[in-house]
């Protein structure tokens, strides 16, 4: 009789410990895991891989440029406590080093562009670049190449999520970072990932339909600021970045000059602005030219929530979508 | 010859519109830089520069990346600023360059906490700042207006502001002018450089103020003499720069800054009135 | 029995910087057309004293009264003229900035204007430099400009602060011929000058101060050995006292208690 009460009451315990549960080791209150990302395009990227498991910050936010960028202390602070820390690479986040000593971060950095391959920014471009990404893009014209002046030093485009195919990679990089920190997540956080990596197959195809609808003679624009060149070599757009028109350096008349008559000799029939820098240099331009302006393209980082580009593909909804509305009429 | 210097302007309807803003500042900021000069204030430019922060960052934080708010709160900050460290040296013992340098240290490091507070790292004052190239009709219109308005102004109280510049207790002593003429100068002052600012970039927008009026003292013997030739020379420096943007691929607005300072340079050796290389070479003096 | 009233009239009046008085309890009238010097040793309040006439001083306590004269009509050369001499200004220009009062800050000089400005340049001798900026001047040669400044106010009262101080013998003798003409003209001229024995020759009238009055009235009589020394004594005694920490006056109680 004793016993059996016995049994009884310890399995009542054992019921009562967990309700709900099924399996071994899963406990009511999970501490979530805790990551920061450099930018916002990042922060989205990492929530949609991390999901419940992980809590984002992102320093860099809406309509922020990370390239000049400055850390506060509480930056610093977020960053000590957190387990992950998310960066671009390619030299994008020239603050980081700064930040991560500052903050005596003791937890994981990983750089999300690891295994792309890299372009150069207005430099000499290499062919094996373009042979190396295989089938899943048309082959680079040399003429995209030309694109840019052979002025200025080999310096690395970071923009490497500007192409799906290299945010499949980024994706990839953040599931296996998340597994590594987080493995009890690991069937979580590969659902999520393959989930998402469809959804940014899906949209790659719809950007390169949507490109070759367009007139060939029709595929070249002019961009405010240089981050659009994986784009470009990816979906076989040409793109014509003013010179000396960005957020660090002021423009000469002659790189001005330049830039009109190449439109008005190679008809390129659209403006783009981006969405971190001063457009009135654009707006000349495009008024002296008759180039349309196209709108705004987001490059470096996202809208905020109330804007046309508040998650990483939607940022490719909304330029591919702006860029078609300007180039094909 | 002739060709070269006129066809970029004939080609590029950015060029003429650049020359047409070049030649509206160039007709308001150097008047305005005399005076400056004459007062001992010529640092005046690059600390309104930095004043005009907090103003800045309040337009931007009540109506996001507007110019036009960004501009106003400018303007507001800057007038606040120059107002204040004016009746503070009129009224204190405090003179007029500690009364400056004191309100907009102050200013400035409001306005960086400001910035700061939004979380944003959107440099704002680089959006603020214009370029020359980039002066579309809003600009252009807007310079037109302020060089007008401060023409007049400029006219209307020309003997009153010299004589404040020259003998401000006399002034004093004959008329209730001394204070509104400096506070309508001071106000003059902040308004050609905001508008500057907005235009042209800072650099610019201080640089022709102040340099070809610091020349022309070289040159003339009387302050209006000193306005003529600072309005020339700015206009043609600014030509030069120009045209040396365009030839040489280099940066207009320091381009045109390093053309009024070769002028500089060039009055400092052979101008007229106390150039250098005068007194260097052996001339018989007058009879008296 | 005066027919007219008088120019200045001086009520007990206090002046002085961040409460400490640089002269006390002045009371007195200088009369219409009067030709005062005002005299002491350095330090006894003279251009304290005409600042508070033209009203760049506040009365500590006491009061000024100025007969219905307004700012208008008094003209002020001060001790140390916060000028800028490098300024690029014509001596012509400089002067003609004396002509205020009829032309304001926009009316042109117009031909008789000019004539009026050639003429006190005449006045002055210095009709040969008209068109020499100010800078290139001696000082005696300045403040000759400054006279013939003051000449085109054509004001009232006429305050002078030390006018004569670092000028050529000659300056100094063409200038006391123009105050004389002023005197005859009928204006109310004040002179603060530290040469007794020109104050003598040309001054009918004096005041002595030593941060007080010690006399005043027609030259000779003020201007007596005794007085002298009284009033150098008065001065002495003042500078050897600190009077950082001096205690509140009361003087005017005392006045009040034997009135």
């Amino acid at each position: 009789m004793q016993n059996r009460l016995v049994a009884l009451f310890g399995a009542a315990l054992l019921l009562l410990g967990q309700p709900g549960g099924v399996q071994a080791g899963d406990q009511v209150t999970r501490e979530k895991l805790k990551a920061v990302a450099s930018f916002s395009i990042l922060g989205d990227m990492v929530k949609n891989v991390g999901g419940d498991r992980v809590e984002v910050t992102t320093l860099v936010g809406p309509n922020g440029d990370a390239h000049v960028f400055s850390p506060t202390p509480a930056d610093a602070k977020t960053l000590a406590d957190a387990d992950i820390f998310f960066v671009n690479g390619l030299g994008f986040e020239g603050w980081m080093e700064r930040l991560e000593n500052a903050s005596g971060f003791t937890g994981a950095l990983v750089v999300t562009s690891g295994g792309v391959m890299p372009i150069v920014m207005r430099g000499e471009r290499h062919d094996h670049d373009a042979e190396d990404r295989g089938g899943e893009q048309d082959h680079a014209d040399q003429a995209e190449n030309e694109a840019y002046d052979s002025q200025g030093g080999g310096n690395t485009d970071p923009h490497a999520w500007q192409s799906l195919f290299n945010g499949k990679i980024y994706v990839t990089n953040i599931r296996d970072a998340l597994i590594a920190v987080d493995p009890e997540g690991q069937e979580t956080y590969e659902a999520n990932a393959a989930k998402y990596l469809t959804a940014i197959d899906a949209e790659d195809k719809a950007v390169r339909e949507a490109i070759a609808k367009l007139p060939e003679a029709r595929r070249k624009i002019i961009t405010s600021h240089d981050a659009f060149g994986y784009f470009g070599n990816a979906y076989g757009l040409e793109i014509v970045a003013p010179e000396g028109v960005s957020t660090e350096s002021e423009a000469s008349a002659q790189d001005v000059a330049k830039i009109i008559r190449q439109i008005r000799e190679e008809k390129i029939p659209a403006v783009f602005l981006e969405n971190v820098t001063d457009r009135r240099l654009l707006d000349q331009i495009a008024s002296e030219t008759g180039a349309k302006i196209g709108g705004v393209l987001y490059s470096d980082a996202l809208s905020g929530s109330d804007g046309p580009a508040p998650t990483y593909l939607d940022m490719f909804r909304h330029n591919a979508g702006a860029l078609t509305a300007a180039l094909s009429s | 010859m002739i060709d070269t210097l006129v066809q970029p302007f004939i080609e590029f309807a950015f060029m003429r519109r650049a020359l047409v803003g070049s030649l509206a500042i160039s007709l308001t900021a150097p008047p305005i830089g005399v005076f400056l000069v004459l007062r001992r204030m010529s640092l005046m430019g690059d600390a309104m520069g930095h004043a005009i922060l907090p103003g800045a960052a309040i337009g931007y934080l009540l109506a996001g990346l507007s110019l036009f708010a960004m501009s106003l709160g400018g303007f507001a900050a800057g007038l606040a600023v120059a107002l204040a460290a004016g009746l503070v040296a009129r009224s204190t013992v405090i003179r007029e360059d500690a009364s400056l340098a004191g309100f907009y240290l102050v200013s400035l490091a409001l306005g960086v906490m400001l910035v700061s507070m939004r979380g944003n790292s959107v440099d704002l004052l680089h959006v603020l700042f214009g370029t020359v190239l980039a002066l579309d009709d809003g600009a252009l219109l807007l310079i037109a207006a302020i060089a007008t308005a401060s023409l007049v102004t400029l006219a209307v109280i020309y003997r009153p502001l010299v004589l404040e510049c020259f003998d401000p207790q006399f002034l004093r002593s004959v008329s209730a002018w001394s204070s509104p003429t400096h506070l309508l100068f001071l106000v003059l002052v902040v308004l050609n450089l905001v508008a500057g600012f907005q235009a042209l970039g800072t650099l610019m927008a201080v640089g022709i103020m102040l340099l070809p009026a610091v020349a022309a003292r070289f040159w003339a013997e009387d302050v209006g003499g000193m306005i003529g030739v600072a309005i020339v020379s700015a206009f043609l420096s600014s030509v030069t720069g120009l045209l040396v943007s365009y030839y040489v691929n280099v940066p207009t607005g320091p381009a045109v800054i390093l053309a009024c300072g070769a002028f500089y340079l060039l009055s400092m050796f052979v101008g007229v009135r106390g150039g250098v290389l005068w007194s260097l070479l052996p001339r018989k003096h007058l009879e008296a | 029995m005066k027919a007219t009233a008088p120019a200045i009239t001086f009520h007990n009046l206090t002046l002085g910087y961040d409460r400490h008085p640089a002269v006390h309890h002045i009371i007195g009238e200088v009369a219409r057309g009067e030709l005062l010097a005002i005299v002491g040793p350095n330090g006894a309040g003279k251009s304290t004293l005409l600042k508070g006439i033209v009203g760049e001083l506040k009365p500590l306590s006491g009061r000024l009264d100025l007969d219905g004269l307004t700012k208008r009509d008094i003209a002020y050369l001060p001790q140390i003229v916060d000028l800028d001499r490098s300024f690029p200004i014509s001596v012509f220009d400089c002067v003609a900035m004396g002509l205020w009062r009829e032309i304001g800050a926009w009316g042109g000089l117009g031909a008789s204007g000019r004539e009026q400005v050639v003429h006190a340049l005449e006045t002055v001798g210095l009709v040969a430099l008209a068109d020499r900026p100010v800078g290139a001047l001696s000082g005696g040669q300045f403040q000759r400009v400054l006279f013939a400044r003051l000449l085109l106010q054509d004001a009232k009262v006429i305050l002078l602060d030390e006018p004569f101080r670092a000028v050529d013998t000659k300056t100094i003798a063409d200038l006391l011929r123009l105050i004389e003409r002023w005197h005859r003209e009928g204006r109310t001229v004040l002179a603060a000058l530290h040469d007794i024995e020109q104050v003598r020759a040309h001054f009918p009238r004096t005041l002595l101060l030593a941060r007080e009055t010690v006399a005043w009235g027609e030259t000779q009589s003020v201007l007596t050995a005794a007085n002298l020394a009284k009033a150098r004594h008065l001065i002495e005694a003042f500078d050897s006292h600190a009077h950082a920490h001096a205690p509140v006056c009361d003087r005017d109680d005392e006045v009040r208690a034997s009135a």
